[in-house]
Order: C-alpha cells, then structure tokens, then sequence
C-alpha cells in the first residue's frame, strides 16, 4: 500500500474541510495511505513570500525538511498556493546549493536538507501516479450527464519550468479525470485565468469582476458545474457568488465542486459525505444531472494533425 | 648564406607618428643576415614596390621583409612585386606594425617601437626558413548544381545558364516554383506573384543549358571545389514524361483524396496529380504513399483513362550521377509550427489559420476561389485579427530572431482582405513595425491610411470563443489598457524557420548550419553567399530569412560566384595548404577527426620499400584543404607540416624574441 505524505495546509482544516474530508476518502477507496505532516507549519503564501526572501524560502523548506524525515518518497499537496511555494522552494534550493545551506542554516535545528522528496500536488497524484484507468476501475456511480468545467486556477501548472506537469495553458488532467468518473467536460477557455485570489479580502471588487467573467464563461460552455483543486478559486467564486450575482444582475448558480468531491461521489460514498452544506451555491441541482441523457458529445475541432494524416477514398 | 632586404613603411602618419621608424630601420639593419633596411613612406605605392623591385636585383636577396600593415590588407601586392623581380612570391614576409604596433599602442610611442623592433626580427627569422612554394593548380569541370527550385534555385539557376555554364537544378517536389508560387500578390508594389514567376519557370524549363530534374533529391556529394560529384535520386513519378501529354484525365478520374500540401492542406489533391495549373513540368506524379494502386494492387484507374499508355505502376527511383564544378544550395524556407500558443487555442480553434493559408485562399487560383473563408462553417470573415511575431523575437515561446518579411505580408494580407471583401475589417496587433526596404514604409502607411487597417500596439494574451466570434485580448500599449477585439478569423503571422532536414542536407554537403538549422555563410558581412567550404554557395532562405528581392539579389550574387569561378579552365590555390610526411604518419587517423573541411583520406602504402605488406597513412586532398593548421597541431608523431607554416619557421620566430 502506497503511504503519501499529507501537506493539507491551513485552508484544509478551515475553509476547506469538504476537500480534505472527501480526499481521505478517495484516498481509502485507491488503497492510498495519508501519513499527515508532524508538526507542519505556514507555507508563507499571500504575504510571506513577497516580504523576504529569507522567509520566503525558509518556511516551506522546513516542510520539506521535515517531511524528508518520513520515509515516504512523494508529498501530497491539497492547496495550490501550498504546493506552489514549495515546489518553488525545492526548485530553488536543487538549482543553488549555496542557497539552499545558508537558508537551510536558519532552521539547522530540523534537519540538514536533501532534496529527496518529491512535491506533487493532489491533481498531479492522482493523474501521473494513480492514473485515469485506476480511477475509473474504482467507478461505481457514474457521472454520466453532469457537465462540468475544469478550472485549474494560475498555480497548478505554472510556471511550467518548475511545475513539469500539464500544459501552461490549456491542461486536460482534469478533464481526463472528470471523463475517466462519467462526466463531460465542458471546452473551458478561461481554465487558467486569474479568479482574483487574495484579493478577496483586499480589493474584493477584482476578484467580483475577475471571478465573474469565469462564472459567465463556464454558464457559456454548457457546464452545470466548476470543478477545482484550489481552496482559494473555490472561495472566490463559490462565497463571492451572491455579490456577482447581485453586481451584474444575471443569476448563475453554479456550484463550485472539489475534484474529490465528484471522486467520492463517483467512487459510492453518499452525498452527506460531499458535506453540502459547506457550499454557498447549493451542489444538488447540478448533481441531479447525473443520470440524464446528454445530446451527442460536442465534438472538438480535429487537430490540424489529424485532419491531415486522413486521406479518404471517395 | 642568406640575404633578407626589410622595408619599413611609415603608412603616412599611421606608423611614423607611433612609432620611430628610422630607429626601427637602424635596429634591423643590425641583424646578421640582414642586407638592406630602408624606409619609405608609403611602401605599397608604385615607387615603394620599385624600392623592393630594384634592392632584390641589386643586394641579391633570398627573402624580403616588409614591415607595414596587415598581411590581409597588402600580402598580395608585395607577393606581386617579388613575382616582377623575378623572385619566389612565397619568400615575402610581412610584420604587421600597424595593427599590431602604432594603432594599438598609440599612448607608448617607446614600447610600440620597441614592438616593432621584435616583429620585424620574428618576421626576418621565419623568412630565412621560407621556401619556394608555387600556386597550386585544380582543374575544374564547368557545370553547376543547384538544389532547390524556387525563385532563388531558379534565378541563380538562369544567371549561370545565361553565362553558358550548364546547370543541373535539382527539386524535391513535382514542380518548381516553390513557396512564390503560393502566393497572392507580393509587397509593396501588389504584383501577382504567379505573374512574375511563371514566365522565369517556363525559361528554366526550356533553357539549353539547365537540365531540370523534378522529383528528385541529392543524396551524396564527393570531391572538392571544382571536382564535385553528386549522387542524385530521381524518384519513381509513375508517368512516361515522354509520351503524357498533362492532359489531365487521370487526375480528374483518380479516387483517392489526399491533403494539398500547395493550398496547405485547406483543400484535397488526388494521389495522381500536377501540384498547380501553371507547374514545369506540367506532368503529374503519382504520389506512392497514397496510391491504392502501388499500396495494394487496386484501382488502376489511371492507366485505363491515359491515351498515351503513359502511366507506368512499374517504374522505380533512379539513381543518377552529375560531374561538377560548383553548388548553390537554395533549399528555402518552412513555417514555424505556431503549437505552442495554446493561450491562443491553436489546434482547438478551426478559425485561426497561418498566414500562408490565407494567402492561399486569397489566391485566384487557390481552393476557395480567392476569397477567405472561415475554415468552420465556410462563411465570409467581416472582421480579421492578424498577430505579428509568432515565433519570431519570442524567447519563452519560439525563436530569437525576426523572421523580417511578416511586418510587410501581414500589412499585404489587410489590404488584400480589404480588396477581397470590402465591407471588412482588419486589425493589426503588432510589437514593432520592421518596414525597411524600397517603398516599404509607403506601403504600410497605405494600409494603415488608405485601408483603415487598425494598428494595435501590443502582444496578444488571450484568444477565446463567444458563440462563433474568437475574441482576441490583448494590450493596446499605446493606451495602455487591455482591449478584447470580436474577430471571424484570426490569421497568425508564423516565423519563418528552417526546414527540419537542413541539417542532414549540411552534413552531407560538408557545409556547417547554425542553432535553428539556417546554413552559414563564410562570414555575416563580407562572404554573404560562400560558405566555408570551397565552391558551395548559399542563396535564398536557406541562410535566413529574405524577401523575394533580397532573395533574387542573393541568388544572382551566388551565380556571379559560380561563374567567376568557372572563369579559368583551371582553379589557383594558395599553396599553404598541409603537407603528410608518410615516413613519420602513424596512420592514427587523429586528424581527419579534426579537419573541419574534410579534406584529409587515408591512404595504404607498403610497409617497407619494395615490400608487399600495406600500411596505412594520411594523405591531404590539395584541392580541399584551406591550410587551417589544425591537423599539424593534433598529429602526435609530428608527420604534417604546413608549407609557408613549417615548424622551423615558428621556432625561429620564437627564437628571435
């Protein structure tokens, strides 16, 4: 049995507590072990890692360090901005080891860092490690008939230099996993655009406008639901709905779902387990989809590839 | 005992103001074997070479020294003079005291001339172990192959044929013509690019000196500079081009439906087929990888329509073999792949096309009839974006440099989509606008004023669908704010780039490429159509990207080339070229790794005198060696010298210091 070290980050015992409830879930219906970090502390996202630069690195690297003394190979992020930080940390301190010891040299007490734990976030596990086929084998309640748009937010795959995983610009890892439950996906331009992130308390109009061109474009693509892997997309556009709503005068309602959560729901578990009543947006009119006929999928444009490699016989 | 003569030239103020000269003389004339020192103020004048002239009779001289400047500058004319004295021309050495001295040391009058000093003894020792060397003479066979048939294979082509030299042009595809052929109108004056093209194709194809070879590609060039042989495929075209008319009837009649590479895949060909109406030759092929016929034996459709009985399924690629003289590698150009801008959703969006589909589809004879159309549902775009620099001056997405010609096509493609449809709109985004050239700054401006094209300052972020329309977000820099423009289409300035075989065709050349796989010339500004191997020219975009004048202007240097080459029956070479010692070659082979020229082979000779046993050893190819020193510098057992360079003249040079 695979044991993963689990970095939930502080938005997963607040905020987010349906996403870490129903990861553990998933993980038990994968026959995947969450070891959770001892002692684990503060990323440093939104305001650390702007301030210095010593902070900056210092925190995550503690997490890393400390994370090096378990034996498992890989660390699970849930949150993005989490996973963003530390995977920058690690990049950072593998490119300069100069660095990386004076850094190293301000949390000596933890540890002496190694570089031997891989960061991956929760997206990139379950595609590159459990892959879609597993996940679909694990499918007992299929999603067929719900439509959903996948919104990766801005860090999950950026910058691609340090993360390696997906496109920059247009990933599918989500899609394929959404696919691989049942469910269609919708074609979603706007899957990496900004939904205003920590604005949401500073200068909360940004993230109103922002959030609010991706809610009007995934009501465009058809979707019936947004599905997400961020604690901080799925707060802006799920509680700062209403006030979207209530600026534009167009009413969306569409719910805004944990990518564990449409797993969990997939894999059997009920939909009490979802936790609804953590959404301000109700999920179960979207949910109620599941089941029915869906139109003929909406066939995307072939790749120029495709169309030329055809060579038909009249 | 030898007799040396040094002439100092003051260069005018150059070196005397520098350096002192009359000391310098002073001090030469204090070395042994030196029997005249003079001074002159300019030495490369017609009186100063009289000086040379007259003291080399009068003192008997062995060797001469002239102090001036660069060897690169005057070496020949001083050679000249030795040659008119009746002596070796290889017996002149020349110490550089300009560029080496009085420029470079101007604040130290005493040290420059103390420097001087030295050259002058350095050049004066290596001259008394100078030999009499003599030109080497190659000959060389009169006939030219060019590779590539678009407008710089066929301009450089004509240029040679008309000099009565015969040329072999040598075209991958069916036709020539290449990329010109597929365009519309060209910058800046709007002249249809068919027009202007066609009529030099049909003189290629019916020049007495050029032998046209459709269909075929180089496999394999041997031999040097003026002693070339070319081992070229002539792939299996199917069709008796003797008897077939291009009459046309097994083209209309085939069944297999095949993406037209001409028209960039926007329509079909069939398998048998003639690539364009106004192709030379105007014959079709048939295309083996496509033909039901040639895959599995059915069909033959082909064959029952042709009158003439001329479709062959029997034929096979044919190997041929061409003597000559002389290359000029004309190769052209592919499109950068624009895959990359996902943000752009291309390969996802059928509506955003590459600019050279559009000038087919605004081409009269291309597969929508000369209007654009959007590849999706077939209607007619009322609003346009066009995106300069995709790829080009891009480093996190594409390539470095600027592709240069798109500026000028993107401002042609809003004009003629102006013309096409005039109740259109287009817009322009753009970083920079490169317009330099003749009338090119007009011509933009034309589009800008007189079309209504809307320039937008900035990059493109985003492209995404609404409903049918693609809207286009990008910055208006000039505002500085972000605008998002309702487009039908979006056309995609793509970089041109380097066809990805070039490499492989440089490799078989001999000849070197850079990081995208552009060929190199000899030198960026003053040996722009050589390349470093003797006797191999570059024109067109194979080097980097031109227009079509630039290119048809470096075809015809390439030509003038090719033809001053062929001027004498006879190539000279100077003689300072390595020298293989067989008594000391070990037969290592370490210097044919390092000759960047490949001019080294080996060869076997008996192992003893008069004995059978064969041994092998290293042997120069005078025609190719250009006298780098390279292998003098790797051979461990000290077998290679290099004449004019032999290691009696350095450790002399040495010595004298």
């Amino acid at each position: 049995m695979t044991t993963l070290t689990y970095f939930p980050g502080c938005s997963a015992h607040g905020t987010s507590e349906e996403f870490d409830s129903t990861l553990k879930l998933v993980m038990k219906t994968l026959g995947v072990q969450l070891e959770e970090l001892p002692d684990w502390n503060c990323c440093g996202a939104t305001s650390a890692h702007v301030m210095t630069e010593n902070l900056a690195l210092a925190l995550p690297l503690r997490n890393l360090v400390l994370a090096e003394r378990l034996p498992h190979k890989t660390m699970g992020i849930a949150c993005a901005s989490c996973y963003s930080r530390m995977k920058a940390t690690k990049a950072e301190m593998d490119a300069h080891p100069a660095l990386a010891q004076k850094i190293n040299s301000t949390i000596v007490e933890e540890g002496t860092y190694k570089g031997n734990v891989e960061v991956k976030s929760m997206l990139q596990f379950f595609y590159e490690d459990i892959g879609t086929g597993q996940i679909k084998a694990k499918v007992t309640y299929p999603l067929k008939g719900l439509k959903v748009a996948c919104y990766y937010g801005c860090l999950l795959t950026r910058p691609q230099r340090i993360t390696r995983f997906d496109s920059p610009e247009y990933p599918m890892s989500m899609d394929h996993i959404m696919e691989a439950l049942g469910a269609t996906a919708t074609p979603f331009d706007f899957k990496t655009e900004c939904c205003g992130a920590s604005f949401s308390i500073s200068n909360t109009e940004v993230v109103l406008s922002l959030s609010g061109i991706l809610l009007e474009m995934a009501r465009e693509s058809g979707a019936h639901a947004i599905v997400v892997a961020c604690p901080l997309c799925q707060s802006n556009l799920d509680m700062r709905q209403p006030d979207i709503e209530k600026k534009s005068g167009i009413t969306y309602r569409i719910p805004v779902l944990y990518i564990t959560q449409l797993m969990a729901l997939a894999f059997g578990y009920p939909l009490k387990d979802l936790k609804p009543a953590k959404h301000i947006v109700p999920i179960e009119p979207a949910l109620a989809h599941i089941g029915e006929e869906i139109e003929s999928p909406q066939k995307t444009p072939k790749s120029k590839k495709a169309v030329e490699a055809e060579s038909e016989v009249e | 005992m030898a007799r040396v003569g040094v002439f100092v030239c003051f260069c005018g103020a150059n070196i005397a103001d520098f350096v002192d000269v009359p000391a310098v003389v002073a001090e030469a004339k204090k070395i042994k074997e030196v029997k005249i020192s003079v001074e002159y103020k300019y030495m490369c004048s017609d009186p100063g070479q009289q000086m040379i002239r007259d003291a080399i009779v009068q003192h008997r001289l062995t060797s001469v020294v002239v102090a001036a400047c660069s060897p690169r500058m005057h070496e020949k004319t001083f050679r000249k003079a030795l040659s008119d004295a009746g002596m070796n021309p290889y017996l002149l050495e020349v110490a550089n005291i300009r560029e080496h001295s009085s420029w470079v040391h101007q604040k130290d009058k005493k040290a420059a001339t103390e420097k001087s000093c030295d050259l002058i003894r350095m050049a004066v020792a290596k001259s008394i172990a100078n030999e009499q060397l003599h030109e080497i003479s190659v000959p060389v066979t009169k006939r030219a192959l060019v590779i590539g048939g678009g407008i710089a294979g066929i301009q450089a082509a004509l240029d040679i044929a008309d000099a009565r030299i015969p040329v072999v042009l040598v075209e991958k595809s069916p036709s020539i013509g290449g990329r010109m052929a597929q365009l519309d109108e060209t910058f800046p004056t709007l002249d249809c690019s068919q027009c202007i093209l066609t009529p030099k194709m049909v003189d290629v194809a019916s020049h007495p000196f050029i032998e046209l070879l459709p269909y075929s590609e180089v496999l394999q060039l041997d031999g040097y500079v003026g002693n070339y042989k070319a081992r070229i495929r002539r792939k299996a075209s199917y069709v008796n081009f003797s008897s077939c008319t291009g009459c046309g009837a097994c083209w209309q009649k085939c069944p297999v439906k095949v993406p037209n590479e001409f028209n960039m895949g926007i329509d079909k060909r069939k398998a048998i087929y003639s690539p364009f109406p106004q192709a030379v030759p105007n014959k079709p092929v048939i295309d083996a990888e496509h033909c039901t016929m040639l895959l599995k034996g059915k069909c033959g459709i082909c064959a029952k329509v042709c009158e003439k009985g001329s479709i062959d399924y029997t034929m096979k690629d044919e190997i041929v073999e061409r003597e000559i003289g002389a290359v000029v590698v004309a190769t052209g150009y592919d499109l950068w792949d624009p895959k990359p801008y996902e943000e752009y959703g291309v390969g996802r969006f059928r509506d955003i096309i590459t600019s050279l589909e559009f000038e087919r589809m605004v081409s009269a004879n291309g597969p929508t009839g000369g209007v654009p159309v959007r590849p999706s549902d077939g209607k007619v775009p009322k609003s346009v974006v066009f995106i300069k620099c995709i790829g080009s001056r891009d480093e996190a997405k594409g390539i470095e440099y600027c592709s240069k010609i798109c500026c000028m096509y993107t401002a042609k493609h809003a004009i003629l989509l102006h013309h096409k449809v005039h109740d259109s709109h287009a817009y322009v985004f753009y970083m920079d606008i490169r317009a330099a050239g003749k009338g090119y700054e007009e011509f933009v401006k034309r589009a800008q004023v007189e079309t209504g094209v809307t320039y937008l300052r900035g990059r493109v972020s985003k492209i995404y669908q609404k409903g049918e329309k693609l809207m286009v977000r990008g910055e208006d820099g000039q505002l500085g704010q972000v605008v998002e423009v309702e487009a039908d289409m979006v056309v995609l300035a793509t970089a041109i780039y380097p066809y990805k075989d070039n490499p492989d065709l440089a490799r078989l050349l001999g000849i070197s490429y850079d990081q995208y796989g552009f060929l190199s010339e000899a030198h960026p500004k003053l040996r722009p159509v050589e390349t470093a191997k003797a006797g191999i020219f570059l024109a067109g975009c194979t080097q980097a990207p031109k227009d079509i004048p630039d290119t048809v202007a470096q075809a015809s240097a390439a030509a003038a080339k090719v033809c001053g080459l062929f001027a004498d029956t006879t190539l000279k070479k100077d003689p300072m070229i390595s020298v293989v010692n067989p008594e000391f070659c070990s037969g290592c082979q370490n210097c044919i790794n390092v000759c960047p020229y490949q001019a080294i082979v080996t060869e076997d000779i008996p192992l003893g005198h008069g004995s059978k046993e064969l041994r092998t050893v290293a042997r120069i190819n005078e025609g190719v060696c250009q006298g780098c020193g390279s292998c003098v510098a790797i051979c461990r057992s000290m077998a290679i010298s290099l004449a004019g360079f032999t290691d009696m003249q350095i450790i002399n040079e040495v010595v004298a210091i």
